[in-house]
């Protein structure tokens, strides 16, 4: 009987810590989603930061894992080409195995800008992770141009968010390569 | 008679001292049960005071502290993790490493994202491959032998359409067997690179003949559409069905297999 008992509380305990922790997250992931705030504070954030905290270990991690990660993204989109300039997300619904979430992204890619929407569905399973895009929206700066516009229509039909983001590196370093050529000729 | 006494005395007190500590624990654990329902509900609580008093309520309740240049930080650290984690929805992401890059290639087909594969790369003496997780039969060996030391962004955009081909190509014939398995006699025959594909099919799932016989060769590797496509109709197949022969040769050329099939469903 008592066996029995102790299961019966080991179940609950470990049901209420996995439910303690999906709305710690829900809690956190709304906060962070409904906050923003500008370049400017977070440069000045970071001088206060640093002269309050000269010297303290917890300090100096913070600052170096911003700066790591600055580095990692900032290489990154140097690199294909893609820089993002904006980017925001809002989940909605996070459960053990899935997670929706809505993101905007902006950006350019060389003298291409873009502004991207679409829903993120993640699925977790014991070996990996699944990802699918849907309701995938994708405005051009150059949205006028014919061929443009039919690519974009095509390809927010299909979700086909990373033959976009594919297309426009390539169109990049084709838009790159032939400028140095004109430059070269110059 | 004493020994004996003294024998059952001691598995008396040893029978006590187990229930006594079965019963503690029971008492622990209904104690942190009870602990965790009450701190879930006060997230409960919190949660949904967030999900009401949203900025349109700015003001309704007593304005909370301003935020600290720490916790801008932190909020900055968790922007940036979580734009870093979308990255890979681009195509070609990465990570710096101590001596050179990690890339990261992924794959989808349409919006479904598929595999992604890895390459490591070492910057010095000169470009190089450390490790990676490219199939053995894409042609790594030949793509990096090109471009690898010249161009390392046509290299990686190289092997990102020989993966994203491949994926794309697997993909087809995945969707193909798991939804039209009715239609298909037996299993679908391919290739590690699922460029060659054959099978005996029919167009509808009801019938017990499969008078179709399929080979699909994709020569282009980067592409997820067969070049070449060869539609014969079995020697006990009616002649009649060898005109349609023709028009599904003319659809496996244009159209996504898993899609043709959809369409011969649809066009019953």
């Amino acid at each position: 009987m008592d066996k029995i008992t102790c299961q019966i509380y080991e179940d609950e305990i470990k049901s209420l810590e996995e439910e303690i922790k999906l709305l710690t997250e829900k809690y956190e992931d709304s906060q962070q989603e409904s906050t923003f705030f500008s370049e400017e504070e977070i440069l000045m954030s970071i001088k206060i930061f640093e002269t309050a905290c000269r010297g303290h270990l917890s300090s100096s991690n913070l600052k170096a894992q911003l700066e790591s990660l600055e580095k990692d993204l900032s290489f990154i989109m140097k690199f294909t080409g893609i820089q993002f300039t904006s980017h925001s997300k809002k989940t909605v619904e996070k459960t053990r195995n899935r997670t929706v979430q809505k993101h905007k992204l902006s950006g350019n890619c060389h003298a291409l800008s873009f502004k991207v929407e679409f829903q993120l569905l993640e699925m977790r399973n014991k070996e990996n992770v699944s990802a699918v895009v849907s309701d995938l929206s994708i405005v051009m700066e150059s949205g006028e141009d014919l061929d443009v516009s039919k690519f974009v229509s095509s390809t927010e039909k299909h979700g086909s968010l990373l033959t976009f983001f594919r297309s426009l590196s390539s169109y990049g370093e084709w838009y790159e390569h032939r400028r140095c050529t004109f430059l070269h000729f110059k | 008679g004493l020994l004996a006494h003294l024998e059952v005395l001691e598995a008396d007190a040893r029978e006590a001292s187990v229930k006594q500590e079965e019963e503690e624990k029971l008492e622990a654990l209904k104690a942190r049960a009870q602990k965790l329902r009450l701190q879930r509900d006060q997230l409960l609580a919190k949660v949904s005071l967030q999900q009401k008093g949203h900025p349109e309520d700015a003001g309704a309740t007593a304005a909370p502290a301003p935020p600290s240049a720490q916790d801008v930080l932190e909020w900055k650290l968790k922007s940036l993790k979580s734009t870093l984690q979308i990255l890979y929805l681009t195509g070609i992401s990465g990570k710096l490493t101590p001596r050179g890059v990690c890339f990261c290639i992924s794959t989808a087909y349409q919006g479904t994202y598929l595999d992604s594969y890895y390459l490591e790369l070492l910057s010095e003496p000169q470009v190089r491959i450390r490790r990676h997780s490219i199939p053995i039969f894409i042609p790594l060996e030949q793509i990096s032998k090109k471009y690898l030391q010249t161009d390392i962004r046509h290299f990686l955009s190289l092997l990102s359409n020989h993966l994203n081909a491949y994926v794309g190509r697997r993909y087809q014939a995945d969707q193909l067997q798991e939804h039209f398995s009715e239609q298909i006699k037996g299993t679908l025959q391919r290739n590690s690179l699922c460029n060659l594909l054959v099978f005996n099919y029919d167009v509808s799932a009801r019938s017990k003949t499969f008078p179709f016989r399929a080979r699909l060769l994709y020569r282009d590797l980067c592409c997820s559409l067969p070049t070449e496509v060869t539609i014969s109709c079995t020697p006990e197949a009616p002649a009649s069905l060898v005109k349609v022969a023709g028009t599904h040769s003319d659809l496996f050329h244009r159209v996504a297999l898993h899609e043709a099939f959809r369409s011969f469903s649809t066009a019953e």
